[in-house]
């Protein structure tokens, strides 16, 4: 029994590995040995994946599930880290403490996987954690005022945010007897204990998942991190919140009324996200708001689960997208500077890079044939096809709102202006912009063959 | 040979090469341009050679593209699309030959104006709801930057104001297309146009979810307060497109879609659809009165001609009789065409008078018919055909809507006034410029040099062609409006 668990557990042994190598290549002060070790380790958990991807069973007496959903996760999340890396190496190359960032990284991601495939709430639990302590690390590294700051606040948010998860999912435990998720259709008839234990997941992950109004340290974490601590903070470890209550949700009775509650919040979501971003002059903070807004587009989906098949390839397909195009566009921001007008100029000056910019902007607010519209067409069709159309009007008109944002960035890197020359252009850099224009370009095209 | 992909992907593959050039001069960029864009305008003639079929669409190409969704890349043409890909290929053609003077990053301009051709082809072609919709907000993006890189004084904010106010247009036109998919459980508009998917108040939904889509891009009053500032900011083939072929958008999406696909929910709807097309053509025309500036003046025109197109549709639902019907609806395909010939010849001649004399006030002219005799008179017979004159392009179209009209909703032709004050505005501007005494400020003014020459006078003769002998065109439209209503 443990073996066959085990052998589907390989990705996950793989980076539990891989971390604890680049702990070592760390202490032995070896940071570019380190990130080969990263690098090499997540593409084999990738194709470790692979093999299980049609796989439907869980292990661990029900508590872990290797499902669609986890084995998506896994191909959307592990080559999403990979990229991050890259983006901490052009970074903070070759700085103090480089390599732990990069074995911290593959760390967190471990708790990413652990969340998309949690069916108990335990692991649950376990997840956020797991993910939570690396990430304060992960904030706090530039060790300057701003980044302690926001790491102090993050790290409160989320020891606030995590006892009341932990609190409020004993009425689930009490009400079915049970930590699974699989037991949670005994809460038919009990809206009281349902609403409480749900209440207390939405706060855990919604903190991590970046849903109002549980995401006022998301805008200071960002800013005080490194840029590439934010851009990964801003798709891996949220885009598993989201996984997580997926998991949670497929198997929670449609009562109580949690399906307009959550529409609630996905549409505060995305209007505040969206609104907020319109008055920022600071990239990052920018940045920020707008994947607030983002986060209510995810909740779409799961706002839709178990009432529209399509729901679950919906969120797949836009976390796929959301991961490579806001990727895409911190790698930018990365390379052109942290304020608003740093941008000026800036396509005119390097046009591939202005270019690539504007296409993962506009594939952000969902202009086709982008990955990002194929994403959204799918949440809006799912939301429609559940039974909530204002919903999808809500996202549609938040698109608008959304094209406004980016639009602020895209006029100026054409406009005419002088500030910038010629500049360096590291390398990781430049592949993780190639490779995430290439998927953001070209998958909107191809989603028919992931569809199955 | 797949004519139809040839022709739509043409354009963007020669763009994408033009991008991928290392070195580029502005001679290449042009020459690129206007091969691309002719020979595209020749395939458009060898599709319309090759003809259409009376019972539905015709030279059919499909290929996979998502099919566990049942989207696929389909097109085809009919009697409805066909002359609307032809006006495409030639206005974009013309405006190539017109553009050499760009001097400004000529190779982004040019890999602008073919992205938009595609994307227009494509939006007339497409026989996916997907695909079409991929298509129709692409040319945004490409209309968008267009205006904001090439434009005129105050272009930002008309870009800007451009893209959110028809992103927000075009957006309720995606809900209706997830509407119509989740009940039919395809993208193929062929499917949802032989057994319409949806009845009550789901199609109504629907139906006000399009209907605004198609007002916003028409544009239909109150929804049409983009135009102006799109249409006079934008560089002269920007306006030329705009006008000339993506104002099409709205009235093709309005009879493939609303009239096609929810035929009960529309005819409903027609009343309310007559009433906002007999306003709009008469407060454009009445705009298009109090303007000074010449190339607001067209921009207006444009509302009031394309009022008649949705006045048309409408009667076409509400009429009992086949042929009253068709004859609707025949009136109303050609007005889109004759609209598209006459106002790109009109954007033309604006946009070259404001290359010699940067100015577009009507004040500040006078006389100058005997110093640009060219000019002048194509822009008199432009005008003529523009304000409805028996033998040329638009009275032919217009006969017909108001025809129909006549016969079904007597009321409705109250929108006739339009015709009235736009013979008076056209007058008012032919006065102010080309006659009177001759303002010595425009005595060094050149007349059209022969690429001028080349598109006007192209585009003079088809105005003339279509008003003497509608049929070339009528014919292959009546076969499909018949099938249609029939």
């Amino acid at each position: 029994m443990m073996g066959r668990d085990l052998s589907f557990l390989l990705p996950e042994l793989v980076l539990v590995g891989t971390a604890m190598l680049m702990i070592v290549a760390e202490m032995l002060r070896a940071a570019r040995l380190g990130l080969a070790i990263g690098l090499a380790g997540l593409a084999t958990a990738t194709l470790l994946t692979l093999p299980v991807l049609d796989a439907d069973t869980t292990v661990f007496s029900g508590t872990y599930r290797i499902d669609a959903l986890s084995g998506w996760a896994k191909l959307i999340l592990l080559p999403g880290t990979a990229l991050a890396l890259l983006m901490v190496r052009a970074e903070i190359g070759g700085r103090l403490r480089e390599g732990s960032v990069h074995a911290l990284i593959v760390l967190v991601t471990l708790g990413a996987l652990m969340l998309s495939g949690a069916g108990d709430m335990m692991l649950v639990v376990l997840g956020v954690v797991l993910t939570g302590l690396g990430s304060f690390a992960l904030v706090a590294w530039p060790r300057d005022d701003a980044a302690t700051e926001a790491a102090m606040k993050f790290l409160i948010f989320g020891a606030v945010t995590g006892a009341v998860m932990i609190y409020g999912l004993t009425f689930w435990f009490g009400g079915t007897g049970s930590t699974l998720f699989a037991d949670l259709g005994r809460l038919t008839g009990r809206p009281l204990v349902l609403a409480a234990g749900l209440t207390a997941l939405i706060v855990g992950l919604g903190y991590k998942g970046a849903l109002v109004p549980f995401h006022f340290w998301v805008p200071d974490a960002y800013q005080g991190a490194p840029v590439s601590i934010a851009a990964y903070l801003s798709v891996i470890t949220k885009a598993a919140a989201f996984f997580a209550l997926a998991q949670a949700l497929r198997d929670l009775p449609r009562e109580a009324g949690w399906p307009l509650a959550l529409g609630l919040i996905a549409a505060a979501t995305m209007t505040f996200g969206y609104l907020a971003a319109l008055v920022q002059s600071n990239l990052v903070r920018l940045l920020a708001y707008s994947s607030i807004a983002q986060s209510g587009y995810l909740l779409l989906a799961v706002v839709a689960l178990g009432a529209s098949e399509l729901a679950l390839p919906a969120l797949l397909v836009f976390a796929a997208a959301y991961v490579a195009m806001n990727l895409g566009a911190f790698a930018v921001v990365l390379l052109a500077g942290r304020e608003l007008s740093d941008l000026e100029g800036f396509g005119r000056a390097h046009p591939w890079v202005g270019l690539s910019m504007a296409v993962f902007l506009f594939s952000l607010t969902g202009i086709p044939p982008l990955f990002g519209f194929v994403g959204k067409l799918g949440l809006f069709a799912a939301a429609i096809d559940a039974g909530h159309l204002w919903l999808a009007v809500i996202g549609i008109l938040n698109s608008v709102l959304g094209l406004g944002v980016y639009l602020r960035l895209v006029v100026p890197m054409f406009a005419a202006s002088e500030r910038h020359g010629a500049m360096p252009m590291p390398a990781p850099l430049l592949t993780v912009i190639a490779l995430t224009l290439a998927v953001t370009l070209s998958f909107g095209m191809v989603t028919g063959l992931f569809l199955r | 040979m797949p004519l139809l992909t040839i022709a739509t992907l043409l354009p963007l593959v020669a763009g994408l090469g033009l991008m991928a050039l290392p070195a580029r001069s502005n001679g290449m960029a042009h020459a690129v341009s206007i091969s691309a864009t002719g020979a595209t305008f020749l395939l458009a003639l060898a599709i319309w050679a090759r003809g259409t079929d009376p019972g539905g669409f015709a030279q059919l190409e499909e290929a996979a593209w998502i099919p566990a969704i049942g989207a696929a890349w389909r097109l085809g043409v009919d009697g409805l699309s066909l002359p609307l890909v032809l006006l495409t290929g030639l206005l974009f053609f013309l405006s190539a030959i017109y553009s050499v003077r760009i001097t400004e990053r000529p190779a982004t301009y040019v890999v602008l104006m073919l992205l938009l051709e595609t994307a227009s082809l494509g939006t007339f072609m497409a026989l996916d709801g997907l695909l079409f919709y991929v298509f129709f907000e692409v040319s945004l993006v490409g209309m968008y930057f267009m205006i904001a890189g090439w434009g005129h004084e105050d272009r930002q904010r008309a870009a800007l104001m451009f893209f959110l106010y028809t992103l927000l247009g075009s957006l309720p036109l995606l809900l209706a297309i997830i509407g119509l998919y989740l009940g039919s459980g395809t993208f193929d508009m062929r499917a949802w146009t032989q057994a319409p998917p949806l009845t009550g108040p789901a199609a109504m939904l629907a139906l006000v979810a399009m209907l605004f889509t198609f007002a916003v891009k028409t544009p239909v009053l109150p929804f049409h307060t983009w135009l102006p500032a799109a249409h006079v900011q934008a560089p002269t083939a920007g306006s030329v497109i705009l006008a000339g072929v993506m104002l099409k958008f709205g009235t093709y999406g309005l009879v493939r879609f609303s009239f096609e696909m929810l035929p009960d929910a529309f005819a409903a709807a027609a009343p309310a659809v007559l009433a906002f097309g007999v306003v709009s053509a008469i407060y454009g025309a009445l705009a298009a009165l109090a303007q000074s500036d010449l190339k607001k003046m067209i921009a207006y025109t444009s509302v009031n001609h394309m009022g008649y197109v949705v006045i048309g549709v409408a009667v076409a639902a509400l009429a009992t009789g086949p042929l009253v019907r068709a004859t609707a609806l025949d009136g109303a395909t050609l007005q889109m065409v004759s609209h598209g010939v006459v106002t790109g010849a009109l954007f033309f001649l604006v946009g070259m008078l404001q290359d010699r004399a940067h100015s577009r006030a009507m004040g500040d002219f006078g006389g100058l018919l005997g110093r640009v005799p060219w000019l002048g008179w194509g822009f008199i017979v432009a005008a003529f055909a523009s304000l409805g004159l028996p033998g040329l392009a638009h009275f032919p179209a217009e006969f017909q809507i108001f025809l129909a009209t006549f016969g079904t909703r007597p009321w409705g032709t109250v929108a006739l006034v339009g015709i009235v004050v736009t013979a008076a505005l056209y007058l008012r501007a032919i006065a102010a410029v080309f006659l009177g005494p001759a303002n010595d400020r425009w005595a060094a003014m050149p007349d059209l040099d022969r690429h001028e020459r080349l598109v006007i006078g192209l585009l003079l003769a088809l105005i003339v062609l279509i008003g003497v002998m509608p049929g070339v065109m009528l014919d292959m439209i009546h076969r499909t409006m018949s099938g249609l209503v029939g």
